[in-house]
Formats: structure tokens, sequence, C-alpha cells
């Protein structure tokens, strides 16, 4: 793995799409909190907050932040666990196609991109 | 829009065939190691995506021009995910792919086609193939590693998802099928129209179950019963749950119901209705009235246990932070004031709450 690997950019992707989804999930909050759901109003700025913070973490993963990749890392792994708990639990949570690519398949993938001691040493610099 | 259609299954089929065949002809190709990984990766995700739309040719027969395009555009992203050392690649490749997301959005929206989880799937895996394909590489001296570019990027590709995301649940909330009453709830299957003696028992199940709810009228009565409100009070109807009642599980007993229904107005909660819920999941409950008496189950709702409030899972399965998406077990209202869908609609009209209160 040179200096010129392109994963960094093939996670700084990967994270846009995820604050995208952060972004609609907050939006979404945004019309039940008018019906009269104050907390769905709290909710929905936390999720564009939190959408934020992917973007900003996408660009620190563009320009090699130390800091973007560990916490990038982290924030994957909560969503991740998160995810696996809900398909463990029988909540009726959904186990659809693009649940398991959003919420399983895309955290993971920005993990196994960022992985490992060559990546650690490219962003160490 | 959360189902797999009959038709579609066979796509989903062949991307995931598609999937191991594209990464052994990319490792099988030295040229490979002229292009990045970004490139290498989209070229993978326009083969699955390419199967996928071959692998709908076959059950789309009947539709000629349909057919006709899924056979196009597979052929065309087939062949692309292979030539990505040609000069032009990646700007023939993000061509196809927004021309084909913004072609399906028309689709769906002149109503050829509804959505579903094969074909949302698709558009994620050509939403980040767009991504791969359009993303500069450290190391490329080409001019379009600019800033422009870059926000072009970071603006462009999530408001092509936006757009996707909102038009794909636009068209589903307004053309539900016949067992979705409406968002988020599916119906029990039924008979279509009611036998004698089904309307004879919904009418018999109405009857009593008013009689039973009769003392509820007073929601003190209900209060010391065990119902507490579930939710936020300010708005115009209240659930209240007996929380015994859904662990001991009775099933469609009248004088037991688990929840009531409230209108809540300025003199206090007004009785509206009951609600019989089922212990478990999937499980509907006895349905005497056929289509009458459908129960419903409420699927991928975000829930929230701050304030007891709930919103519906966008298209990309994702609910507002600190909300789980859930759903809750099949449940029957019965409505025992007057509701323009009737005694036991999955909803009450407002029409019907706004008579409550206004008489209040």
């Amino acid at each position: 793995m040179n200096a010129n690997t392109s994963r960094p950019e093939a996670a700084f992707v990967l994270l846009l799409m995820q604050s995208t989804f952060w972004i609609a999930a907050g939006i979404s909050a945004f019309p039940f909190a008018i019906a009269g759901e104050v907390f769905m109003a709290i909710l929905g700025a936390a999720s564009l907050l939190l959408a934020s913070f992917g973007c900003l973490l996408a660009i620190g993963l563009v320009r090699r932040w130390r800091r973007s990749r560990r916490w990038a890392i982290a924030l994957e792994a909560v969503c991740l666990g998160g995810s696996i708990l809900l398909l463990a639990v029988p909540v009726g949570s959904n186990h659809g196609l693009v649940s398991l690519l959003v919420n399983v398949a895309l955290p993971l993938a920005v993990i196994w991109l960022l992985r490992g001691r060559k990546m650690r040493a490219l962003f160490a610099r | 829009m959360f189902d797999i259609s009959a038709d579609h299954a066979i796509g989903l089929y062949a991307g995931f065939l598609a999937l191991p065949i594209a990464l052994i002809a990319l490792w099988l190709r030295p040229a490979r190691r002229t292009v990045p990984g970004t490139a290498q990766a989209a070229a993978v995700l326009m083969a699955v995506s390419g199967a996928i739309h071959l692998g709908l040719v076959s059950t789309h027969l009947e539709e000629p021009i349909t057919s006709a395009l899924f056979l196009m555009n597979g052929v065309a992203y087939v062949a692309l995910s292979q030539a990505f050392t040609w000069r032009w690649w990646r700007l023939a490749s993000s061509a196809l792919l927004t021309s084909t997301i913004l072609g399906y959005l028309l689709y769906i929206a002149l109503g050829f086609d509804t959505p579903d989880q094969v074909a949302l799937a698709t558009k994620l895996i050509e939403l980040v193939a767009l991504g791969l394909v359009l993303v500069p590489v450290r190391g490329e001296s080409r001019p379009r590693d600019r800033a422009w570019y870059w926000a072009a990027l970071a603006a462009g590709l999530p408001l092509l998802t936006i757009v996707s995301g909102a038009t794909i649940w636009g068209i589903d909330l307004a053309t539900p099928d016949a067992r979705h009453v409406h968002a988020g709830a599916i119906l029990q299957a039924t008979n279509d129209v009611a036998t004698p003696e089904q309307t004879a028992a919904a009418s018999r199940l109405f009857s009593e179950t008013r009689a039973a709810m009769l003392p509820f009228d007073d929601w003190h009565q209900a209060w010391a019963a065990g119902y507490r409100p579930g939710g936020p009070t300010n708005m115009p109807t209240s659930h209240w749950m007996n929380e015994a009642y859904v662990k001991a599980g009775y099933v469609m007993d009248p004088r037991r119901p688990q929840g009531l229904v409230y209108a809540n107005t300025r003199r206090g909660p007004v009785l509206l209705g009951a609600m019989f819920q089922m212990p478990r999941l999937n499980e509907f409950g006895p349905d005497p009235g056929g289509p009458l008496t459908a129960w419903h189950q409420h699927e991928n709702i975000c829930f929230t246990p701050f304030g007891f409030e709930f919103s519906l899972m966008t298209p990309f399965a994702t609910c507002p932070l600190g909300a789980i998406d859930l759903s809750a077990p099949p449940m029957l209202h019965v409505w025992i004031v007057d509701n323009p869908g009737g005694p036991f609609a999955v909803d009450i009209d407002p029409s019907a709450v706004a008579a409550v209160r206004a008489r209040a």
C-alpha cells in the first residue's frame, strides 16, 4: 500500500453517503415535530449534527488527518455494533437488503478501508 | 418499498452471482494496477448493477420497452466495468450512472414500476459507484483535483441521493398497495368481500366492545384499570396502554383490550375506541369479520423512548439519532365514535377527532 492509495478517498465517498442518509433521517423527523412530537425536533437536529460530523470526518480522511481516521473507525464501530444488536434483538427491526447495505456493509467497508498498520502510517504524516 | 417484488428477485440473484465473477475478472487483468482502487471498486459495482439489470430482462419480457432498457443498461454497465483504462471512462461512467438513476426516478414517477428493495439497493450501489468514479485520488496529476471539483462532488452526490430518496419515498407514500393502507402499516390478508356471517360477526364484536368500553368514558376508570397514556398529550389523540393486558396476551377480549384511544380535549381525554393487540410480531389475530376486521401491523417505524414518540424509517433504512427501527405486533382498533372509515378502520379520521374535540 503506497502513499497514493485511494483507500481514504473511497472511505470519503462512503462517509459522505452515510452522512447523507443521516441528513435524510434528520429531515424526516421534522414533519413529526411540526405535528406535535417535540422530541423529534431534538432528534432531527441531533441527526443533522451527526451528519455534519460525518462530513467533517470525510474531509479529514482526504486530508489524511490522523484524528479523522481514529474517529471514523470509532464511529463506524459504534454504528456497526448498534446495527448488529438491532438485528439480533427480536423487536421487528428491518432486516431488508437496503438496511443490511447501509447499516452493516457500509460501516464494515469503512472500517476495512481504514484499518491496518499501513493506513495508520499513512495518516501519521 | 421494504419488500422484494417477485419479478425483481432474479435481479438480486444475478447481482450476487456477478460480484465474485467481477472480482475475479478484475484480478485477472494486469491493467488494473494502472488505475486507482476507487476506479476498480466502481468497475466492480457497475458490473454488479449491470448484472442486476440483465437479470431483470427475463421477468419483464411482457414489457418490451422496459426489458429493452434493462438490456441496454446492463450491457452498457458490463462493458464500462471492463473499460476502466479507457481515457473517457470516468466521463462515460458518470454519465451512464447519473442518467440511469434519474431515468429510474422518472420511470417510477410515471407509474411504470414501484420501488422495492432490489431497486433501492441497486440505486445505492450506483450512487456509491458514481462517487467512486468522480472522487479525485491523491497523486493523480489531473485538473479535476481542484477545490471547485471537490465542492461539486461533495454537494452533488448528497443532493442526488436526497432527491432519489425523497422521490422514491414520496411515490411509495402516494401509491400504497392493497395491503399497505397507510405508511408503515400492513394489513392482514383476507377475502375481498365480507360474507353475511362475517358482517354479523363484526357487528357482534363492535357491540360487545362498545358495551365493555362504557365505563372508560370516564378516563379515571381507565386509569384505575391500569391504562396509562403514551406519547405526547398535545397531539389530537393518545393511545393508553394496559401493560398487564399486553403481557397477559388476551386475544380480542372485549372486556380487556390492550389499549384505549382517547381524544385530547380541553376538558380532558374523551374515549374514541379500543385497541386489541397480539402478543407477538407477525401473528395476526382472529378475524371474525373477514375484510371488515382485518388486523394491521406497523412496520419500519422509528421509535424513541424520549417522550414515547415515533417517526417513519427513511428509504435508506435510517432513523433519527436516538430512535430505533421496530415493528409493533398486529393490532385491531374498534372505534366507538362515528368514523368515516368504519368502526374497524386502521386509523380514525381526523374529522371524527375534530368533531369530538369541538363537542368537548
